[in-house]
């Protein structure tokens, strides 16, 4: 999901880039008021094991492989402002040396993935633990949240793209939601068993008195809130017009031309594609993102309880051994 | 997964790397500011751009190959998005026009990325007021990056010579398994780092 | 003259409750160089961490660390810290700063040193531990010989009194070692050196301490605690072979 710099034009990038600098001045002013000195070598070395956490790959289908964002690993494993802090210094570093993710389109890449990722992987993991307890409950909040996060990340990113015009809405947003509904199910489930991994060796470390950064702070929650809101606001409402033609409405109202006011050099391939017996591939990603949704959740559930009975039979090597 | 390739260059003796750390993050800047709102139209800026650029990539005495692989490797990343670029009216005007942009810009930081070591990157930024915090924990994130890289190089070899089996099931558990080893062990190095810091003074 | 360091009957019990000291007590005199010996998990590391305050957590209100005639407490530990330098195990844990000049700098640099005054004492570490011309070097470049020699540079820097060295010379080969110890013995500073290493201890150290199970076993010159065979095997070390041929007196 990394934006590289030519895809996002000036407004854009200027307005990602302020939210961004919004929401990580915000977790960076948590941290310098509240963290602990002795916390900090623990921020600067959990960015550097998320950067490592990345590189690995996990085999697909034949030849391919798929990696973890580790958004919402983050922050449940720090809480949300040192999450933030984390996975911000995780990007600059990826664009600065490794020109992965453009410069100017950092703003938009901590935006999404940075901020939004991990603040609704953890406010979503938060709401589900009031419901499910316990280890499993644990797991199938991961599981879902982790999901949720990367699915949305990629929307705020589509909505990024055909606000500067490089791709349509109705291309971008199926093509990007679509893409990591299923790249979210390898972050779920690698997230599931990372969490399941840690709490069968270091349980304590899952603890929330263990956060770098204490999380409980009303301004700042009330920052984080707003950013998102704002951030959907701008950047995907516009798109999400019951009208059929609704994007070019929205464009011409909102004054947004196209970028190439002369004759098309060349014919473009594809003007607009409709799948049969739905109205748009709009409402026909959103559908499946419901139903994907659903699925998830189940799935998370099932998974759960498989890696919670494992947990139960190693912590006890005298009971039988677990027929699966 | 070797790491030397990250640092390898950026130390070279050549006039560019001589050049001061932020002058280069600042033409680095204007650059990528100028070709990314720049109308394709005005195709001999961006013609312009691309023999700097060569001609700049000489003058640092990296191996080309190197270059080119590094700029390889991230294409198809690009072009991945651009695609969607395709359908839409004038689609293959802004295909073509993403897609130079794009690729200019990314030469631009490789050029960057190896003729300034990261170390002085940092006081850069720190000179144009980034928060130190962010400073401190970017620079720690850096030096044990490597670290890492090799420890986690370690676990995998481990496991590997106990490993008979391929199927990716085992792999993904293998993986997970060894990220949470390697975040469990980052825990405990902090502390150390944290001690280490503390008995030099450190508060 | 005023001991080096005093410890006085130190108890130390870790979170999980597992004893690591049971009362110790011994004196170093200032410039001695005295060898802390003893099998895996005797409680050598722990004990170390006690010189500058690290360990406890919270210090107590009866110290048991004196140095220099200064008792070790919550409000002198920084201070006590400029005295006592500590070489950790793992080169990588003490090396955290992205070039070799600022690691050896940072200790100087918190101890509030103008910027020439820095300048000055980091030159004159990287002297000491032959690595001048290397200030601009990145950690992960360096050799584990080079990056050992750095975190020397990096406590030397803070111009301490005593050096506490825990396991100098593990993971160097024979030529880094040759070097770490040939620059041990050029640095006049009291040194306390936990290692297995017992050939070196032979050869720097005049005063041997053996620890076991957090206690002390036995102190006292060198060549007669490591020359005494039975001694050596009955707490998991071994005679060293540079004194195979030597009888205890």
């Amino acid at each position: 999901m990394h934006i590289p710099d030519g895809f996002l034009d000036a407004k854009t990038a200027i307005a990602t880039g302020m939210f961004s600098i919004t929401g990580l001045g915000t977790a960076l002013r948590r941290a310098e008021r509240h963290v602990q000195s002795r916390k900090i070598p623990l921020i600067g070395l959990a960015a550097a094991f998320i950067f490592v956490a990345q590189m690995l790959n996990f085999p697909v289908a034949s030849g391919t492989s798929g990696h973890l964002l580790g958004a919402t690993l983050a922050a449940v494993l720090l809480g949300p402002s040192a999450a933030i802090i984390v996975m911000s210094s995780v990007l600059i570093v990826q664009a600065l040396i490794f020109a992965d993710g453009g410069i100017l389109a950092l703003g938009a890449n901590i935006f999404n993935m940075a901020i939004v990722a991990t603040l609704c992987g953890y406010g979503i993991y938060k709401i589900l633990q009031i419901f499910f307890r316990g280890e499993q409950g644990r797991l199938v909040a991961v599981g879902f949240a982790s999901w949720c996060a990367t699915v949305i990340a990629s929307v705020f990113c589509a909505g990024e793209l055909a606000w500067s015009g490089t791709a349509l809405w109705g291309t971008a947003f199926p093509a990007m939601a679509g893409v990591h509904m299923l790249t979210g199910l390898g972050e779920a489930t690698i997230t599931m068993l990372v969490i399941a991994a840690i709490s069968k060796t270091r349980p304590e470390l899952l603890e929330d008195n263990d956060q770098a950064v204490p999380a409980n702070g009303r301004s700042t929650a009330f920052v984080y809130v707003a950013l998102i809101v704002i951030g959907l606001l701008l950047l995907v409402a516009p798109h999400a017009s019951p009208l059929p033609d609704g994007l070019e409405q929205v464009a011409s109202s909102l004054g947004f031309e196209h970028k190439a006011t002369e004759a098309p050099i060349l014919p473009s391939p594809i003007k607009d594609y409709q799948l049969p017996g739905i109205p748009s591939a709009g409402t026909a990603t959103i559908v499946a993102g419901v139903i994907g949704a659903l699925a998830v959740f189940a799935l998370s559930f099932l998974f759960a309880r498989v890696l919670a009975r494992r947990q139960k039979s190693a912590v006890h090597p005298s009971s039988p051994p677990n027929r699966q | 997964m070797r790491h030397d390739f990250l640092d390898r260059y950026s130390r070279l003796d050549s006039p560019i790397h001589r050049l001061p750390t932020t002058a280069k993050l600042l033409s680095t800047l204007c650059v990528i500011s100028a070709t990314v709102t720049l109308h394709f139209t005005h195709a001999w800026f961006f013609i312009i751009v691309a023999g700097v650029l060569l001609i700049l990539s000489a003058l640092t005495t990296i191996p080309w190959r190197f270059l080119f692989g590094r700029l390889m490797v991230l294409e198809p990343f690009a072009l991945g998005i651009a695609v969607m670029a395709l359908f839409q009216e004038n689609g293959v005007f802004v295909f073509l026009s993403i897609l130079t942009k794009s690729t200019l810009c990314l030469f631009t930081v490789i050029l960057l990325s190896n003729t300034a070591p990261f170390a002085e990157i940092l006081l850069s930024l720190k000179r144009f007021g980034v928060p130190k915090l962010l400073i401190t924990i970017l620079a720690l994130m850096y030096r044990y990056l490597f670290v890492l890289i090799d420890e986690t190089e370690r676990l995998n070899r481990a496991r590997s010579s106990r490993t008979f089996s391929n199927s990716p099931i085992r792999k993904w558990h293998t993986m997970a398994s060894l990220i949470g080893q390697l975040f469990v062990r980052s825990t405990e190095r902090a502390e150390r780092i944290y001690a280490a810091m503390s008995a030099r003074g450190w508060k | 003259m005023n001991p080096a360091i005093e410890i006085r009957g130190l108890q130390f019990r870790y979170p999980d409750g597992k004893e690591a000291l049971r009362g110790i007590s011994f004196t170093i005199a200032d410039g001695e160089c005295v060898g802390l010996v003893g099998p895996n998990g005797s409680g050598k590391s722990t004990l170390l961490l006690h010189l500058n305050g690290l360990l406890p957590e919270s210090l107590p209100k009866d110290p048991n660390v004196v140095v220099y005639g200064r008792a070790l407490n919550k409000e002198n530990a920084a201070e006590i810290r400029r005295d006592v330098g500590l070489l950790f195990q793992d080169p990588d844990d003490q090396l955290f700063c992205p070039t070799v000049y600022e690691d050896v700098a940072f200790g100087p640099e918190q101890f509030g040193l103008d910027k020439e005054k820095v300048k000055a004492v980091v030159t004159k570490a990287l002297e000491t531990t032959s690595l001048l011309g290397h200030e601009h070097r990145s950690p992960h470049h360096l050799s584990s010989g080079e990056k050992r020699r750095v975190c020397l540079a990096g406590v030397l820097a803070c111009e301490p009194r005593v050096l506490a060295l825990d396991e100098p010379t593990s993971n160097l080969d024979p030529r880094g070692k040759r070097n770490l110890i040939q620059t041990l013995k050029s640095i006049p500073a009291t040194k306390i050196i936990a290692t297995h290493d017992l050939e070196m201890v032979v050869e720097l150290c005049s005063r041997t301490i053996v620890l076991d199970q957090g206690t002390i076993i036995a102190d006292g010159p060198t060549h007669q605690l490591l020359g005494d065979e039975k001694l050596m095997l009955a707490h998991g070390l071994e005679k060293p072979h540079i004194l195979r041929h030597v009888h205890p007196h």
